[in-house]
């Protein structure tokens, strides 16, 4: 073979390389994504939700970054806010809130929605509307109307977390509520308090991440 | 690679590794890793030491953004970009040519003739159109279902923004790049560009923009889409800082372009090559680098000031200090509009060259021809707030963006009354090149009458945004510059490589492409008009089924570029079809040259003596005289 024939040949062989790599490399980003961490099923067509929110993971890539972290069946956190709950059921949501208060931008927040009741529970007392200056973060799933605001702990309390997953001995605030899910597919979610310390106007980082403030809730037929 | 095969007659050839300690692309990118080394962890480290928003966010712009930026210069040292100037700097005497390597090496270094720069930008911009093209078969697939997805909003977006921005860098150069390099000199009886140096720079700025746009991905992505809107981009993740500094790199590109083509046309021009015998695509070329050099500085301002409000905590898009979303905006769609019409203009002229050629008749109407281009250059200047009709601007702005806007279709009419008046009685040949030319004017036609709407502030409110917009620039970008790119690249195959594309797999491409991509864009207006928005992979279930067509069709037009590749392979491989020296009978000066064209084009300073569209006049001379007297180079005003 000529060295002109087997330049070519290199050059063409080079370009698909080239292209499969880009093409490899762009799909891996695409995939890229936390862990689904599946609802406990407690009953027909109930389901239990259990999740976590930090000031900061404390450890890894991003240690300085707001979370949240959620819980498998088998009661393992796991740094992850892709969350599998089944369809046409009612969703019980624990979350154990370990970050201090930010407070909401709009006021409107401070009033739990799209829950069953109108009422969320915190430390197991009912709760209509919070303070909005109490609030730390929102769970909200805009397409099913939920909004829950999430106070956070005392700044001054003993024991506070620094490492994430927290535990229940360090100093969190336990909020309870119901939602309902409709039809199958992929709802996003995410916390609407801008909570990302050190961003401009704490919009950046965490929450426009998911696996930290923003999330998925992949409803699945049952 | 073996000794035997090189003729013992021949120079003896250096062995192939010795070119890696030379300046060239192997050098660049070694250097262009140093630099990004150096200007991340040393500089950039430093830079940004005491910054909290910086430093302690795990999002360190000015780490990054030094790396990058020190990575570009290593790479242009690499190439041996500043080996001339330090050269000058030192005293040495001026010359208007690098060094040049021999054979396939010399794709890979800096090279200072047109042809090697025009083959250099046609690769180039086919590998980006088949990353972007690869890119767009995965937003589709995404598509596929309303609610069920492949791949997380945040990744959609960002496989959005970099398919978009792809396109939108890789079309600037798409026909100027390729075509402009490589004819505009010979068309107007040049030995060379103006400034060589500058256009070998102009090309090599393109591949280190795709790297930095690439790079986004692995940098978390962007969330912006291609038109990277503030204040969203100032408070997106790293990869925003690729795309700004990609972005602004084009910009600098398709400025020195501009600049180049302008200067060499104005002041090259062969001896008898009055303004009225330019050949079309050469007046097209130079209104597009008028709106080129014009709008490009714009969007270098708007990306850098982005840039400046992310990296060192400036505020011009930030009202909370005075600072202006709506600046970027009116910044952007400066440029951004301008753009448009660098994308269509010189698809436009590209087609008007190739119809006299294939219907044996003069370009009815060339000056009107070139009035409806220079029209186009001057209003795309006066319109660009027609993006912003819904963004809340003055209302009292809109009726004066909507007139203008709608003034621009009459040079644009005049363009397609040239192409009916050529073609009308016309002997018309049906080849590859001539199809491609054929579909830019009905699938524009499709394009412009659905602006109408955009540009109709009321109607646009409520397709403003949605998929309807989407199908109208896909309308005008892909079915008017793709289809002529094709046109010219079938046209010109022939002369820059001495190789005639396969007809019947042209013929095969082309309908392929012409029909899917008709069956692909002309649902997503209905789409866009039913309410889906741009850029969410979310959209009602209802217009699921509109939506796998759509998709389906959309893998059909990639089937067509498989078909493109298969061609070029074939025909350059296996085929062998050496072409006649002038397969298409053109009066064209690039056709009267011998194949490949020499290093110099022309031998001795041409002197031209009739416009190239005299066709159907026996009597008529040659374009070019390539062998002139001296009293005849005098007559001509040489
Ligand atoms: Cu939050
Ligand atoms: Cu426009």
């Amino acid at each position: 073979m000529s060295a002109r024939r087997l330049g070519a040949l290199l050059a063409a062989v080079l370009v698909v390389g080239g292209g499969v790599a880009i093409g490899l490399y762009v799909a891996l980003f695409l995939e890229a994504s936390p862990p689904p961490v599946q609802a406990a099923v407690i009953g027909r067509r109930v389901a239990a939700l259990e999740l976590q929110t930090v000031a900061e993971v404390g450890h890894g890539e991003n240690s300085f970054w707001v979370s949240y972290y959620a819980r498998t069946p088998g009661h393992k956190w796991v740094h992850s806010t892709i969350l599998r709950v089944p369809a046409y059921s009612l969703v019980h949501v624990t979350v154990y809130q370990y970050d201090s208060a930010t407070g909401l931008r709009n006021p409107l927040w401070g009033q739990p929605r799209g829950v069953v009741g109108g009422v969320m529970y915190v430390n197991g007392k009912p709760v209509k509307v919070l303070n909005p200056e109490l609030a730390s973060h929102t769970f909200a799933i805009p397409e099913l109307g939920v909004s829950v605001p999430l106070p956070g702990v005392d700044e001054e309390a003993p024991n506070q977390c620094s490492n994430a997953p927290c535990t229940l001995a360090e100093a969190h605030n336990t909020i309870t509520f119901t939602f309902r899910t409709r039809g199958p597919g992929k709802y996003r979610w995410q916390c609407f308090v801008p909570c990302a310390a050190g961003f401009i106007f704490g919009f950046g980082g965490p929450m426009q991440s998911i696996g930290y403030m923003d999330g998925e809730l992949e409803v699945q037929s049952s | 690679m073996s000794a035997a095969a090189i003729p013992a007659a021949g120079p003896v050839r250096e062995p192939w590794w010795r070119g890696l300690g030379r300046f060239n692309v192997f050098t660049g990118i070694v250097l262009g890793i140093g630099g990004y080394l150096i200007g991340a962890l040393v500089i950039g480290h430093v830079l940004s030491k005491g910054i909290p928003a910086q430093t302690e966010t795990n999002q360190n712009d000015i780490e990054f953004v030094c790396g990058i930026l020190l990575g570009i210069v290593g790479f242009l040292v690499g190439m041996g970009f500043l080996n001339y100037p330090i050269a000058r700097l030192t005293g040495a005497a001026p010359t208007l040519r690098e060094k040049e390597e021999k054979g396939i090496a010399r794709y890979f270094t800096l090279c200072t003739d047109h042809k090697v720069v025009g083959i250099q930008y046609l690769w180039g911009v086919l590998f980006f159109f088949l990353v972007a093209g690869l890119n767009a078969m995965l937003i589709r697939t995404q598509l596929l279902y309303p609610t069920e997805h492949f791949w997380s909003a945040d990744n959609y977006i960002t496989l959005v923004g970099l398919h978009g921005t792809m396109m939108m860098m890789m079309t600037t150069s798409m026909v100027l790049g390729p075509f402009g390099n490589y004819f505009v000199p010979v068309m107007v009886g040049a030995k060379r560009m103006a400034f060589p140096r500058i256009e070998a720079l102009s090309f090599w700025l393109l591949p280190v923009a795709g790297v930095v746009l690439l790079a986004a991905v692995g940098a978390k992505g962007f969330p912006t889409g291609w038109t990277g809107y503030a204040n969203l981009s100032v408070q997106a993740k790293l990869g925003m800082d690729c795309y700004l500094i990609s972005f602004a790199l084009i910009g600098i590109s398709m400025a020195l372009v501009g600049f180049n083509m302008l200067v060499t046309v104005y002041t090259m021009r062969a001896p008898g090559m009055t303004w009225t015998r330019l050949p079309i695509f050469v007046w097209s070329v130079i209104a597009t680098a008028f709106l080129q050099l014009l709008a490009a500085p714009v969007l270098i301002a708007g990306m850098s000031l982005v840039l400046l409000d992310r990296v060192v905590g400036t505020t011009f898009f930030m009202p909370f200090s005075g600072g202006s979303p709506f600046l970027y905006e009116n910044l952007f769609w400066f440029f951004g509009h301008p753009e448009v019409y660098i994308l269509a203009l010189p698809g436009f002229g590209l087609v008007l060259e190739i119809l006299p050629v294939f219907s044996r008749k003069p370009l009815w109407g060339y000056r009107l021809a070139v009035a409806g281009l220079m029209g186009v250059a001057l209003l795309s200047f006066f319109v660009w707030q027609h993006h912003l009709f819904v963004s809340g601007i003055n209302p009292d702005l809109r009726p004066f963006f909507m007139f203008t806007t709608e003034l621009i279709s009459i040079p644009t009419a005049l363009v397609f009354l040239n192409a009916m008046g050529t073609l009308f009685r016309g002997k018309i040949r049906f080849s590859v090149p001539m199809l491609f030319a054929l579909a830019l004017f009905f699938n524009f036609f499709i394009g412009g009458a659905s602006g109408v709407f955009l540009s109709d502030a009321p109607s646009d409110v409520s397709t403003h945004g949605s998929f309807f917009v989407m199908a109208h620039f896909h309308y005008t970008i892909m079915g008017g510059l793709v289809f002529a790119f094709f046109g010219g690249l079938f046209y010109w195959f022939p002369k820059m490589f001495g190789v005639h594309l396969n007809e019947k797999l042209g013929k095969l491409q082309f309908w392929l492409f012409f029909i899917f991509f008709n069956l692909t864009f002309f649902p997503l207006f209905a789409v866009g008009m039913l309410g889906q928005p741009r850029r969410v992979s979310a959209y009602s279930p209802s217009l699921q089924w509109l939506n796998d067509w759509v998709t389906a069709a959309a893998y059909m037009i990639g089937l067509s570029f498989a078909v493109f590749v298969v061609n070029v392979v074939y025909s350059c491989f296996f085929e062998r079809r050496r072409p006649e020296a002038n397969p298409w009978h053109s009066k064209g000066i690039e056709w009267q040259l011998p194949t490949p064209i020499p290093v110099d084009n022309f031998e001795r300073v041409p002197v031209i003596n009739a416009s190239p569209y005299e066709y159907g006049t026996p009597e008529a001379p040659l374009v070019a005289n390539l062998n002139p007297s001296h009293a005849e180079v005098v007559a001509a005003g040489g």
